[in-house]
């Protein structure tokens, strides 16, 4: 496995009530590197998500950052339904990580996010409010006001599925140039071809544990799971 | 036509310093509680979803507590009553207007209470998931996103609220604050008419509740988040239906 994992889950145990939805698991991420997550709905993958991005307290187990428990914004999070603020534009939204937790001035807040609007093509539409925006407009903004943090690494929750199919790709074109300049990453997606060209490794999630994790080329041409074959089966 | 109305009376009432008076301290008293209300009722609206039971027993009693006995019972109970329970409020401090004001302020916040209770749920959890992701703390959240979101949703309710409240002021007049009502009974009783003094309070009530429905569809506006300001459909507000009259 990889020589610098700078993100960790540790054994992570997550229960609802009687529900178990994480199982134990266990998995690393390099620096630099890309894991897509697949799985069936109720495998798991989005709480694993939120444990990682501290939203969620594992029950038992333990979610690391360089060795260490992540401070505020060091894990950038983006959501299936983008979440944007809706009473800020999309510069607001973009501010606010910098000015009511990083604390800086409002002047360089605004250069900052004025920057990072531009680096999802969307400085044209600083002004607009997120009802004013497209699905695709909108989580590039949620992309921006998560990567103006400089988290050390990002985590996507399906990140496309609640996009109309001609605005899936200029999401998926973002995270794959923030994947290119070296962005260490974890995405829940089914967009398969994505995970083909981007991804350094597959894992699949079933019922709360990490059934299999390869390379993609080993993936999806020799998955060594039966369930993992049935699932890709059914997804493609 | 009207059998006898006097124009002459009307318009002497309309102009009178006493009504001028009157309707300025119904006004004041209103704006007043109600800002104090709100502040109450966003503190115990928060009550409500704490995680101490003592808190949110606290909010239940006090809500409970202001709404199921009438608002006039309580006018009296803190003129009247407070006086001879603690002699502190037996000073010549603790004017009617004064204990008009706290009677209801305290009233109109339980009702508040519930109102902007409502209003923080109708925000989109996935709101508070982004800040937290953020780093942002529960009171940045708050403060810089549910609560101006909710806004929106709380502002017709609490425009009900006030027209209630600015109404609800005439029962001040049983302990002698002199309001509007108050004024126009004087009035009345000078004169023995009534269609011409009443009548002219009517036009008061009317002017000031017009000028507050401005305010409110101003404030509205406000609140509503699109760059051009323009008005935006907003889903009805999940607020409950409450009943003024019986107050």
């Amino acid at each position: 496995m990889s020589r610098d994992a700078i993100l960790r889950a540790d054994a992570v145990h997550k229960h609802y009530g009687d529900l178990e939805v994480l199982r134990g698991v266990t998995f690393e991420v390099g620096r630099g590197e890309v894991k897509v997550i697949i799985g069936p709905s109720g495998s798991g993958k989005s709480t694993l998500l939120r444990c990682l991005a501290l939203l969620e307290e594992p029950d038992a187990g333990q979610v690391s950052l360089e060795g260490r428990r992540p401070g505020r914004g060091e894990v950038g999070m983006v959501f299936q339904r983008f979440n944007l603020f809706q009473n800020l534009t999309a510069l607001g939204n973009v501010m606010i990580g910098l000015t009511e937790v990083r604390r800086l001035p409002k002047r360089e807040a605004r250069e900052q996010a004025t920057e990072f609007l531009a680096r999802v093509g969307l400085k044209d539409k600083a002004g607009q409010y997120p009802d004013e925006l497209s699905g695709g407009q909108q989580q590039r903004v949620a992309i921006a006001r998560a990567l103006v943090m400089r988290p050390q690494a990002m985590l996507f929750d399906e990140p496309t599925s609640a996009l109309d199919v001609e605005l899936v790709r200029e999401v998926l074109d973002v995270m794959e140039q923030l994947a290119n300049e070296g962005m260490t990453m974890v995405v829940v997606s089914h967009e398969l071809r994505f995970a083909h060209h981007v991804a350094s490794s597959i894992l699949m999630m079933d019922e709360g544990v990490v059934i299999e994790e390869a390379p993609p080329e080993q993936f999806f041409s020799a998955p060594e799971h039966e369930r993992t074959r049935r699932f890709l089966a059914l997804v493609e | 036509m009207v059998a006898s109305f006097d124009t002459h009376v009307f318009w002497e009432a309309l102009s009178s310093g006493p009504y001028w008076k009157g309707a300025l301290l119904a006004l004041g008293l209103t704006v007043a509680s109600i800002s104090v209300a709100i502040v109450i009722g966003f503190l115990l609206a928060l009550g409500r979803s704490s995680r101490l039971r003592a808190v949110r027993g606290f909010v239940f009693f006090y809500n409970w507590l202001f709404r199921a006995t009438p608002t006039l019972l309580q006018l009296l109970f803190i003129w009247d009553a407070l006086p001879q329970l603690w002699p502190v409020f037996a000073g010549s401090w603790f004017t009617p207007f004064l204990a008009a004001f706290v009677a209801l302020s305290l009233n109109e916040a339980a009702y508040m209470s519930e109102i902007i209770r409502a209003g923080l749920l109708s925000v989109d959890p996935g709101q508070e998931l982004a800040g937290r992701a953020l780093g942002m703390s529960r009171r940045q959240i708050l403060r810089r996103v549910i609560v101006p979101q909710s806004i929106r949703i709380i502002i017709p309710p609490t425009g009900n609220e006030f027209i209630t409240l600015l109404k609800l002021t005439s029962l001040a007049s049983v302990i002698s604050v002199h309001e509007l009502l108050t004024a126009a009974n004087e009035q009345a009783s000078v004169a023995f008419k009534f269609a011409e003094v009443y009548g002219a309070a009517l036009v008061y009530y009317l002017a000031m509740v017009s000028v507050l429905m401005l305010l409110q569809s101003r404030l509205e506006r406000r609140f509503t988040f699109t760059s051009a300001g323009r008005r935006r459909r907003v889903a009805a507000p999940a607020v409950p239906a409450v009943s003024h009259d019986a107050r």
